[in-house]
């Protein structure tokens, strides 16, 4: 088991994604690839999906990637990286190396709830050993903002703009968590970078267990989100303690709430700092909001229930 | 409004009511205009989950009988290529666009045109071909959108337009011209339910002895007929050139500003210009060819459209090459200082020495 995560231990160790890569000021992934990456004990190999963590951290001839780092197509991170880890696995199984090596693929919401599905699914079935991480952004921020199926109900974006007729997205969001806890492999969580404590901790965790093990980090994108570049933290902030994110593991089958807000707030705090909410605060939009909360206590309720159900 | 916004609204005029298309640059601003627009006009937008299910949307919504659209830029046209080849087999109308960008692989996002063997060459399985209309104007843009539907329908095929990064995010003044109505015969073969009348079918599987061979010989008719109807071109100063470029799409454009400036200056330089690429105008470059005149292909690729362009002059004159590959563009300065070495008999050529015909 890997040792307890101490601060000023973390604050003496590498920082494996350099600075002076091309993210926006704000971006939510590069936080969350350095938490990732801090959080190991073990030397990385890192796949990337296409999506604005592999073009802002790869321009020309240069790389913010302090660790070995894949990138093929858009859909299939999880594809690659089961290549390179067959590959160590059998390079292992012949002598020819020995160290023990975590294999991490990057996704972004685009490249995992929709394209990249498939490839994730299939990975995930045939049991690599490997992390597949998310960060959820919740649309397809790298080509202009255009909605996925990880965009929250009601929000503005360029291929579902809100107007008169059309009130932002009308579809529910896919609940990938879940999904890929249905593929019954032994980790999956859902963190967000607020909570790093939480986050990184879910990392230890998920890298001392064999198998293929799958993480959704949320990821503010000021761009997309509409909202100052200095509020990202303050918005996975409250997009945990409104529910909207919750955060939770699945351990083999079993489902624990890892933070349990002291007083869950409206969804409205979650909404109102965004731009992409914006046109939900005018009386006719009224019932998406309520629809949102009723689908945040939904799944909140659920939650608990199925974690209940495994304490008793 | 850009080279992308033409196209959507093109598409709308010409009766397109289904667009289903996936992010990526340089073409986001087809979907983005068509998410707003087409509920205007009671048509349908989706943004599917992958380029894959896009083009398989468009598959669905022309077997029901919908003029429609898909759009993507060069590594999602590869994803589409199955699909494509299903079309093209299945004979069904549909217009995909290409707004290629530079590759191989992720490439960058700039304009390019190395995507032409993909397009004319059937980038998918099988014998087949598509009409693949490549302009070089927005008013063009303009036109042959509106046209690639109607051939689309009148051959029962997919059509392409290979656009490229630049102009589909060109603005320049265009007429935007009504729409005349085609005139092309009600569609007898679409699956609208056959309630009272013979079931119809539509597919591309043909697994009876023979069959298939029968099939391929209808489409390869289709084809000839395509290139003895079809074939669109323009040429510029042709007639006494010593020197004809041929060059296609936005590099054509580049390439004019250097000949008309060549020609103010004497030089007796003309440019060809294929507006379809296929079908391609052989027989209109095989008549150009000759022993006192020089060709050179220009293109923003590795040489692509010059192995046609050899095959059409089959020999009966020198053609050279010049291009710039992985989305980067050429000057006028450049095209007119390889015009000018060719003008002036350099290089000097041993015929088998293949190495030296690019410049």
């Amino acid at each position: 088991m890997a040792k307890i995560l101490k601060l000023r231990e973390l604050s003496k160790k590498d920082v494996l994604i350099s600075a002076g890569h091309r993210m926006c000021a704000g971006c939510g992934a590069p936080t969350v690839v350095k938490m990732v990456l801090m959080a190991s004990d073990y030397p990385v190999i890192a796949a990337n999906s296409t999506g604005c963590l592999e073009v802002s951290t790869c321009i020309s001839d240069y790389t913010a990637w302090k660790i070995p780092w894949i990138h093929s197509a858009f859909e299939n991170a999880a594809a690659t990286i089961s290549g390179v880890e067959t590959m160590y696995r059998a390079l292992k199984k012949q002598g020819k190396i020995d160290r023990e090596i975590k294999f991490i693929a990057f996704g972004g919401d685009g490249g995992t709830y929709d394209i990249g599905l498939q490839s994730l699914s299939g990975a995930m079935e045939r049991g690599h050993d490997m992390l597949y991480i998310c960060y959820d952004n919740g649309a397809y921020m790298n080509t202009g903002i255009q909605r996925s199926s990880a965009t929250p109900f009601g929000a503005d974006t360029t291929t579902r703009p809100a107007g008169s007729a059309v009130p932002g997205k009308t579809e529910q969001r896919k609940n990938l968590t879940r999904i890929m806890a249905a593929h019954d492999i032994p980790y999956v969580a859902q963190a967000s970078p607020s909570h790093w404590m939480d986050l990184m901790k879910k990392v230890r965790k998920a890298l001392e267990i064999k198998g293929p093990k799958f993480m959704n980090i949320l990821s503010p994108c000021n761009r997309g989100w509409r909202s100052r570049t200095d509020d990202s933290i303050m918005l996975s902030r409250l997009a945990v303690e409104t529910c909207h994110w919750p955060l939770y593991e699945v351990e083999n089958g079993v489902t624990k709430i890892t933070f349990r807000p002291k007083q869950k707030r409206p969804v409205e705090d979650f909404l109102r700092p965004q731009g992409r909410f914006k046109h939900l605060f005018k009386p006719e939009n009224e019932w998406i909001i309520k629809k949102s909360q009723e689908d945040i206590d939904r799944e909140w309720e659920k939650l608990q229930k199925e974690e209940a159900l495994f304490a008793s | 409004m850009r080279g992308n916004e033409v196209i959507a609204e093109a598409a709308i005029q010409a009766g397109c009511r289904f667009y289903a298309g996936y992010p990526i640059t340089p073409q986001n601003e087809i979907p983005e205009y068509m998410s707003w627009r087409m509920p205007e006009v009671g048509g349908i937008f989706i943004q599917a989950e992958s380029e894959l299910a896009a083009i398989n949307m468009v598959y669905g919504a022309s077997a029901a009988g919908m003029r429609a659209m898909t759009s993507s830029s060069s590594p999602g046209i590869s994803l589409k290529q199955e699909t494509i080849s299903y079309l093209a087999g299945a004979e069904l109308p549909a217009v995909i666009v290409n707004m290629q960008r530079g590759g191989p692989g992720l490439g960058n996002i700039s304009g390019s045109q190395s995507d032409y063997f993909q397009a004319v060459k059937g980038g998918g399985h099988g014998d087949y071909k598509m009409i693949v209309f490549a302009p070089y104007s927005l008013q063009e843009l303009w036109n042959l959108t509106k046209l690639a539907f109607d051939k689309a329908d009148e051959y029962r095929t997919p059509v392409m337009i290979l656009g490229d990064g630049v102009i589909g995010q060109m603005m320049e003044p265009f007429i935007p011209t009504p729409c005349i109505k085609s005139g092309l015969p009600e569609k007898d073969w679409i699956l609208d339910g056959c309630k009272d009348r013979e079931p119809r079918v539509v597919k591309s599987l043909y697994m009876g002895d023979g069959e298939l061979g029968m099939r391929n010989n209808i489409l390869q008719e289709k084809y000839k007929t395509m290139k003895r109807k079809e074939v669109r071109y323009e040429s510029y100063y042709a007639e006494d050139a010593e020197v004809l470029v041929v060059a296609f799409g936005v590099v054509a454009r580049i390439v004019l500003s250097s000949v008309i400036k060549l020609r103010h200056e004497g030089f007796k330089v003309g440019l060809f210009r294929p507006v379809t690429l296929f079908p391609f105008p052989e027989k209109e470059i095989f008549m150009l060819s000759g022993d006192n005149r020089r060709f050179i292909t220009v293109e923003m690729n590795a040489g692509q459209m010059v192995e046609d362009v050899r095959l059409s002059i089959n020999g009966r004159s020198e053609v050279f090459f010049y291009g710039r590959p992985g989305g980067s563009i050429i000057t006028p300065e450049e095209v007119r200082d390889k015009i000018l070495l060719l003008l002036n008999h350099q290089p000097y050529l041993v015929k088998t020495d293949f190495n030296k015909w690019d410049i």
